[in-house]
């Protein structure tokens, strides 16, 4: 598990990435696929993830749409065009983040 | 794997809104969440209310509304900048509007008091609220907030007290009272107390301290000391009241009764009571 701290800077960008690639997805879907694909070492949590979620919607970078389970309702999040090119910058802007931070934190690679 | 039926449903539903969510689409959110976390992870003869009661402290630091709290902050984030420029261009411009029409009002200009009126509408009504929005953020502890809400109520009424003054407004006694009172027993106190404590803010808060009392001292005593407009507009009414004219007066005072340096005083006076008396029909 990393500190939230370091989580809360990179979570837009993880929800973005993960949007661009499924699509469609919902809350628990999207902690979930988090989860997932970094072997537990990343775990979004709740109280962090929908403030993220409505902002998003709200300045129109996320779309949504509903769909009723039985008796409760399901939040679909999905990327708008604006998303998809907010999405490439904010990729591109961590890529270069990723070795500035490399440099001046002088990290060397593992060696294997 | 778990089944939640209708009523469970709105258990969570209801407990969700009890501990302090009210956004709408929020509780939705939370919902489904917690019922996906259920289905997935509770055994089909688990027991329902244990487990949810131990899934919802996992969302959050201590309490669910700080969820909301949260989203509501990062949506006035969103605005964040929009608001800091209208802050800075209103500020501005009622800051502007508000000397210049000071500045006509001395010279009795015309639009003196509708600049007055834009100037301080301008940084009570939208500069000072979006000042208190945006610093509030900022500070920590509560009684820093308490500081700034006062400080900014009271801003306010000192914008809104002296534009009813200006404008003979009715009401403008009372608010100047319930103003000043804010200021001295609320604020200052308040703001000398936290702000003596820190080594690094002590002179600066004495100064300002000074500053904000000697202006609530002048407050208190000008407002009662401007007696020549009423003066002369009792003149007035005297002469009118007496039916007395220009003539009368000048038949009744012979100029060539008055010495040299009274007869400069007496024009100068004739001048301006005439002045007045064409003003007041």
């Amino acid at each position: 598990m990393y500190s939230s701290e370091l989580i809360k800077g990179t979570l837009k960008t993880i929800v973005l990435k993960l949007l661009a690639e499924h699509k469609k997805m919902y809350g628990y879907e999207i902690t979930q696929m988090v989860k997932e694909i970094t072997k537990d070492k990343i775990q979004i949590t709740e109280g962090a993830l929908y403030p993220t979620l409505h902002a998003l919607e709200a300045e129109g970078i996320l779309i949504t749409e509903t769909e009723f389970i039985g008796k409760r309702v399901r939040k679909y999040y999905s990327l708008s065009p604006e998303g998809k090119k907010l999405t490439k910058e904010k990729l591109s802007e961590f890529a270069d983040f990723m070795n500035t931070m490399k440099f001046l934190l002088d990290i060397k690679p593992k060696q294997a | 794997m778990y089944q939640i039926n209708d009523r469970q449903i709105d258990f969570i539903l209801d407990d969700i809104r009890r501990r302090g969510i009210e956004m709408e689409d929020l509780q939705l959110n939370l919902l489904d969440h917690v019922c996906c976390i259920i289905e997935q992870n509770l055994s089909q003869d688990g027991d329902f209310e244990d487990f949810y009661k131990k899934t919802i402290p996992k969302f959050c630091k201590s309490e669910l509304w700080e969820i909301e709290e949260e989203t509501i902050n990062l949506l006035i984030f969103k605005h964040y900048y929009t608001m800091k420029k209208i802050m800075i261009y209103s500020g501005a411009f009622g800051a502007f509007a508000t000397l210049v029409g000071a500045s006509f009002k001395v010279m009795h200009w015309p639009g003196a008091s509708i600049l007055m009126l834009l100037g301080i509408a301008f940084m009570s009504l939208i500069f000072l609220p979006i000042m208190f929005t945006l610093k509030i953020k900022e500070k920590q502890n509560t009684k820093d907030k308490l500081i700034l809400a006062t400080g900014s109520i009271a801003a306010t009424l000192v914008g809104l007290t002296s534009l009813f003054k200006i404008m003979h407004w009715p009401g403008a006694s009372i608010l100047l009272s319930v103003t000043l009172s804010i200021v001295l027993l609320i604020f200052l106190p308040l703001y000398f107390i936290s702000g003596i404590k820190n080594p690094e803010t002590k002179v600066n808060t004495i100064v300002t301290s000074v500053l904000i009392l000697a202006g609530t001292g002048l407050s208190m005593v000008l407002p009662k000391s401007a007696p020549s407009l009423t003066l002369s507009k009792a003149t007035v009414n005297y002469m009118r009241n007496e039916n007395l004219t220009l003539n009368t007066i000048k038949a009744l005072v012979k100029p060539d009764s008055l010495n040299q340096a009274n007869i400069e005083t007496y024009n100068a006076f004739m001048q301006s009571a005439d002045k007045l008396k064409r003003r007041h029909h």
